[in-house]
């Protein structure tokens, strides 16, 4: 596979080590009442989608940026690339 | 005895080669194939079929070869199952044929072809099941010996193999006609171009046809334009380079054959394994000729039409003398002509349809609407009988059922290929791999000037498509050959056995069979008859049995559907996979400051991850590695010890919220740690449980300096900056590894300040006052070079670390050793390490093995409550916080026996049993201090158990005994030492 | 610093050969420093790097030459850069800081990195059995620089010439690489 990096242009998959769900950028509140439960769901539960995937993948070769890959698991296409932290940064002033 | 060579065709007589077929000489000329060599010299018989080890010939000229497999080479060097029809002939070249015991014209296993009647579809399956015992011993080995392809030498491949990387606008496989006018165009347009053919001839079937392109003989034509790419900057002409595979994103693999075709290959790679990253690739792979199935239809001297032209237009090479030919369409008939027109005696062309008016040349006895039912010949054929009743005499059948496009790389990526009523074969289907377009015969356009018309179109398309400015031009002029044909597939009415698969003997009556036993799916008929396996891998068998098995479900080919083809298009041999990856280069070597000291001075090496550390060592008269390691823990707890630390993985971490981000990271507070100070640390993982431990000190306001273990610094690495880049990307801190900065030694015993202040520019004060235990700082040594210089200890002594910059390393411990002989230093290695450390009471990996938290290791108390850390909430779950297990020291109740790592605990009285389970045993070392062996575990309620016997069960070595929990602190439980 | 009575050693001893017209060597005596840009710090950085060396921070893949000193700065993450200097400084850290002052984090990296040279005609088809990345002159040319794995070792290439590449890697793993290397020009001789 090819991974469009924003910064570097195309780089093959083997430069990438994988992690999965991009939903562990979202770290749960611990404060919250529900902080339990919610750690939780936010490390064990996935879905498991057969289509577009959001995944996290780690340029451990290259720039070491930590990446959010959208990619179609049934076909491998990649649809999008975004640096994780660009997309940690939104989801945090969309918190706020 | 006529000529088996005549004149013309695409060799040089003026360079003859010799070379051997089971060790008999023969001659051939460069531009030969093996089997063309073979034939020109007038051989047919060439091996022994997989099953019932009948004699078989060469049956095509190309890569779809089923019958003609060769071992090729000597000694380690062989390599089997070559497939003669693209063997490149050279001088000294030896080749053998396979499959049959004692001769090849004399097989013993031929009696397999009498018990034929028995050996059928799934035979194995059904007869060798009992009794069930005689199957490994006795059944599976006489079958593996009798069946099977050819052998290996099994010795190591002596060859040198290399990998590659490629990039390009296009790639186009194939350099027919198609392939290379569409190429020529792509890179005329400006784009970067790879073509690449699996023959070492460019031209495809061009050097087989007697074709005009442009007014000019198609050869001609072809090495025209092959010249002109080759003569451009942005192409790269690859031959003797096949395309195998397609993959995601427009990557190809590709093997390139570097020196196949020499006798040696000088110690360069004989073949090199190419990654192919194209933006756009166009398949232009041509078709391959598919067999009609008949009686008997497998004997030397039966072979494809367009093969048979093959040899002789492009080797000049007569395989046959009086030739037959079988068709059901137009092109077989041009194989009649062109023996013809050589000269050549033609027999009788036999066409299926019967409403075909072609005129036969000359001579030759036209059968329209017959069938060739039988055949008869020991060694080879000699004579045709028809359906009719006529029989033909010959020594040549050539047949054709029509032309297959070879579209396997449109599947690779679960393209479903699709039935094309106009030719009677699959072609490509329009789901075809990203990036990937279709000319030529492998698009089914099978015709000259069709094909070249649509490469023409296809090439302007690709070359706008990658932005690339382009005129449309006209493709070259060509004629379209006849190639019309009805489909007929296989002769029902013979009796004798039908070889759809020659490679692997199916018959059509194992299709038959087949379908009455319920395997009805394409798929299984290819399982339950091994229809399509091994090395051809059906290229002109699949076809054929999917037709026959329609014949049988009553349904069209269509509806009874087709195996799609995986990767590799054809064998890659497992040595070119591997590339350079063998023995040593296997993986990179990482080496440590004092490797080069260590080697000279009696160290014995560890593979810990890609380092090489010096694990003991040895010094004249020790006797085992226990007489060098006791030796070195000893003098490192009485004197003083140096070992190289290099390895632990160093980062350097700054950052306005460097002390933020450490209290995330850390399970304790760092962001309160002084400048000059260290302190250890315990890394959680989300989940809670314990991830890695090690010591970071502050250099500065802003500057931190972590340490890792040497097995995790990749991985802390790399969740270090997870949590920067997406847990916390807020904070101002920034990561780079210093591990390959810094040499490190850790400089470790009573006698180690006394050491450190020999080495040390003065005035340096590292009185307790001054430089306390935990502190850390910058020191001059040796004469003005800048160290770190950190007070932390491993084995519980007095104890430093040192950290110079890496070129200094090797110098330095030098220096240690020599300004320490004063002292009584020592090297020491990972395994007085270990002891020392077991001795201690410290975790390492054996610990901190993924499967207990802070609580279990004994460190409950670094769990702040005062900030949230990572592992924090996971971490308060009862399995884990409230765990019962400690961590504790063991020794043997007879101080003679040795602990073993891995062992259970169990109370004592009880049996050994997945209830009565209270821990395990995670360390263990023999203490030369303490005299006796000693270990480390964790036990239900262990510090609270301090003197109670309990057993260490360990079956597995044999090993149980009585053991006594004690304080896992067997050396200084107060740590007045290490603070002294 | 003082001359030390330590003796350096560089990790492939000076290494040089010349392999047909094609030539390796190991380039010592190099000073390397990393610069970490401060969050929001990007252009105070740049400016005092233009007034310490006549160049701004270069984007990740993309070097530039310094007009002040014999040096490169590097563009490897969008938050940091090397600064290259071809001679040997003893404290190349405290030589950038008392420049740029507290505009970057500066780490000490000389040490950590083996570089090679690898000039000749042979260049490209040696590096095409080493390396993923495009290194063609469209796509790579004099100044851009990548960092990505070659044989399994992480590989900082830089193109200094049309044939010339500087390749940074590893200073514990240096055998393999320069094996990895040589193994290369000697299957394309």
């Amino acid at each position: 596979m090819i991974i469009e990096h924003p910064l570097l242009g195309p780089r093959d998959a083997s430069e990438f080590t994988y992690l999965g769900d991009a939903s562990m950028i979202e770290r749960p509140d611990p404060d919250a009442p529900d902080a339990a439960d919610a750690f939780y769901d936010y490390l064990h539960i996935r879905d498991n989608p057969a289509g577009e995937h959001r995944e996290l993948w780690f340029h451990e070769q290259g720039d070491r940026s930590w990446l959010v890959v959208t990619r179609n698991t049934l076909t491998h296409q990649i649809l999008n690339v975004e640096l994780a932290r660009d997309v940690a940064l939104k989801a945090r002033r969309a918190k706020k | 005895m006529k000529a088996h060579r005549i004149s013309g065709g695409l060799i040089d007589r003026t360079k003859p080669l010799t070379f051997s077929f089971n060790h008999e000489r023969y001659q051939g000329f460069e531009g030969d194939t093996l089997a063309s060599a073979l034939v020109a010299n007038g051989i047919k018989l060439v091996g022994r079929s997989f099953k019932y080890h009948r004699p078989r010939g060469i049956f095509s000229a190309g890569s779809e070869e089923p019958n003609a497999l060769f071992q090729i080479g000597h000694e380690a060097h062989q390599e089997p199952n070559c497939r003669g029809t693209v063997t490149e002939l050279y001088d000294g070249l030896e080749a053998t044929s396979q499959n049959h015991l004692g001769f090849l014209s004399h097989d013993l296993l031929a009696v397999n072809d009498l018990l034929s009647p028995f050996l059928s579809a799934g035979f194995y399956y059904k007869t060798f099941m009992w009794p069930k015992s005689f199957w490994e011993k006795l059944y599976e080995p006489v079958i593996r010996s009798a069946a099977g392809l050819g052998a290996l030498s099994k010795r190591p491949d002596p060859d040198v193999y290399d990998k590659g990387y490629l990039h390009c606008d296009l790639l186009v496989i194939g350099a027919g006609p198609a392939g290379l006018w569409a190429a020529l165009n792509a890179a005329r347009a400006g784009a970067r171009v790879i073509i690449a053919d699996e023959d070492f001839l460019s031209g495809g079937r061009l050097n087989s046809e007697r074709f005009e392109v442009d007014g000019m003989p198609g050869t001609a034509w072809a090495s025209k334009i092959a010249e002109e790419l080759q003569a451009q900057d942005n192409v790269r002409f690859m031959t003797r380079t096949t395309v195998f595979g397609s993959y995601d994103h427009g990557i190809y693999g590709a093997l390139e054959r570097k020196t196949d075709h020499l006798l040696e290959s000088n110690g360069k790679p004989r073949q090199v394994l190419w990654r192919i990253y194209s933006k756009r690739s166009l398949l232009c792979s041509g078709a391959i000729e598919r067999p009609i199935a008949f009686g008997n239809n497998d004997r030397p001297g039966i072979m494809l039409a367009g093969a048979a032209r093959t040899y002789l237009t492009r080797y000049a090479a007569v395989p046959g003398q009086s030739v037959a030919v079988f068709t059901n369409n137009d092109d077989g008939w041009q194989t009649a002509f062109d023996f013809a027109e050589a000269g050549i005696e033609v027999k009788a062309v036999i066409d299926t349809r019967s409403d075909c008016r072609k005129i036969a040349p000359e001579g030759a006895m036209p059968f329209y609407g017959d069938q060739v039912i039988d055949t008869k010949g020991r060694k080879g054929v000699n004579l045709a009988l028809l359906k009719s009743g006529a029989g033909v005499e010959c020594d040549f059948l050539a047949v054709s059922g029509g032309w297959n496009p070879a579209l396997h790389l449109t599947c690779h990526q679960r393209g479903k290929p699709q039935w094309n009523e106009a030719i009677n074969a699959f072609i490509p289907s329009p789901d075809l791999p990203k990036g990937m377009s279709v000319a030529g015969a492998a698009n089914g356009s099978l015709t000259l000037s069709a094909a070249l018309e649509e490469a023409n179109k296809e090439a302007h398309a690709i070359s706008e498509d990658l932005g690339f400015k382009t005129k449309s031009s006209p493709a070259p002029t060509a004629s379209d050959e006849a190639y019309e044909g009805a489909p007929f597939w296989y002769v029902a009415d013979s009796k004798s056995r039908a070889f759809v698969d020659l490679q692997n003997d199916v018959t059509s009556k194992d299709i038959a069979l087949a379908h009455q036993e319920g395997f009805r799916s394409v798929e299984h008929l290819k399982r339950y008859t091994t229809m399509g396996m091994a090395t051809d891998q059906g290229k002109t068998s699949n076809i054929l049995g999917l037709a026959i098995s329609a014949h049988y479900t009553g349904k069209t080919i269509p509806e009874t559907g087709t195996t799609i083809f995986r990767p590799p298009y054809t064998p890659v041999p497992i040595g070119a996979f591997a590339g350079r990856s063998r023995g040593k280069d296997f993986r990179p070597t990482r080496l440590t400051p004092s490797h080069q000291w260590a080697s000279k001075n009696g160290a014995s090496f560890v593979e810990t991850g890609l380092w090489l550390r010096a694990e003991w060592y040895v010094k004249p008269g020790e006797k085992g590695w226990r007489d060098s390691v006791d030796r070195e823990a000893k003098a490192v707890r009485e004197g003083v010890g140096i070992c190289d630390v290099t390895t632990l993985g160093k980062i350097d971490i700054q950052g306005r919220d460097a002390g933020t981000f450490l209290d995330k990271v850390y399970t304790n507070t760092f962001s309160t740690l002084a400048v000059g100070k260290v302190r250890y640390g315990l890394m959680l993982r989300e989940d809670g449980l314990a991830m890695d431990d090690g010591t970071t000190a502050r250099l500065g306001e802003t500057h931190f300096v972590m340490t890792t273990t040497t097995a995790n610094a990749v991985l802390v690495y790399r969740h270090l900056e997870f949590c920067r880049q997406c847990l916390f990307p807020d904070l101002d801190v920034h990561l780079i590894s210093t591990t390959e900065e810094w040499a490190q030694f850790a400089v470790a015993g009573p006698k180690s300040r006394a050491l450190l202040e020999k080495i040390a520019d003065n005035p340096a004060d590292l009185s307790n006052g001054a430089f306390p235990f935990m502190a850390c700082g910058e020191i001059a040594i040796c004469g003005g070079l800048k160290a770190r210089l950190f007070r932390i200890s491993f084995s519980g002594e007095l104890a430093y670390e040192i950290a110079v910059p890496r070129r200094y390393g090797h110098a330095l411990f030098e220096r240690l050793i020599k300004d320490g002989k004063a002292f009584g230093v020592v090297p020491y290695g990972t395994e007085a390490l270990n002891v020392l450390r077991i001795e201690k009471g410290h975790a390492t990996a054996n610990e901190i093995c993924g499967q207990v938290g802070a609580q279990a290791l004994g460190l409950g108390k670094m769990l702040s409550s005062k900030k949230d850390f990572i592992g924090k909430t996971l971490g308060k779950r009862p399995g884990i916080a409230e765990t019962d297990l400690r961590l504790a020291g063991f020794r043997p109740l007879d101080r003679n026996r040795i602990l073993t790592a891995g062992a259970h605990f169990i109370s004592n009285g009880q049996t050994a049993s997945l209830e009565n389970d209270e821990g395990w045993m995670t360390s263990v070392a023999y203490s030369p201090g303490l005299g006796y062996s000693i270990g480390l575990g964790f036990i239900k309620n262990g510090d609270k158990r301090i003197g109670e016997i309990v057993t260490a069960f360990d079956a597995v070595r044999d090993n149980s005994m009585d053991v006594e929990i004690v304080s896992p602190h067997f050396v200084d439980p107060e740590g007045e030492r290490l603070r002294g | 610093m003082a001359e030390t009575s330590l003796k350096a050693k560089s990790p492939l001893n000076g290494y040089r050969k010349t392999l047909g017209k094609t030539k390796l060597e190991e380039v010592s005596g190099l000073s390397i420093v990393s610069l970490a840009i401060p969050q929001r710090g990007k252009t105070k950085l740049s400016d005092a790097l233009k007034t310490a060396f006549g160049v701004a921070v270069p984007a990740p893949g993309k070097t530039l030459t310094m007009t002040s000193e014999s040096g490169l700065l590097i563009g490897l993450q969008s938050d940091l850069v090397f600064a290259l200097f071809m001679k040997d400084m003893p404290d190349p850290v405290g030589f950038i800081g008392g420049k740029i002052g507290d505009t970057a984090y500066l780490t000490r990296q000389s040490d950590g990195w083996c570089a090679l040279r690898l000039s000749g005609p042979l260049t490209f088809a040696a590096l095409e059995r080493l390396s993923q990345v495009d290194l063609s002159p469209q796509s790579f040319p004099v100044g851009a620089v990548a960092r990505t794995a070659m044989e399994h070792l992480n590989v900082i290439a830089i193109r200094e010439d049309n044939e010339t590449f500087l390749l940074l890697s590893a200073s514990s793993s240096a055998p393999s690489f320069l094996h990895a290397v040589e193994t290369s020009v000697r299957n394309v001789l």
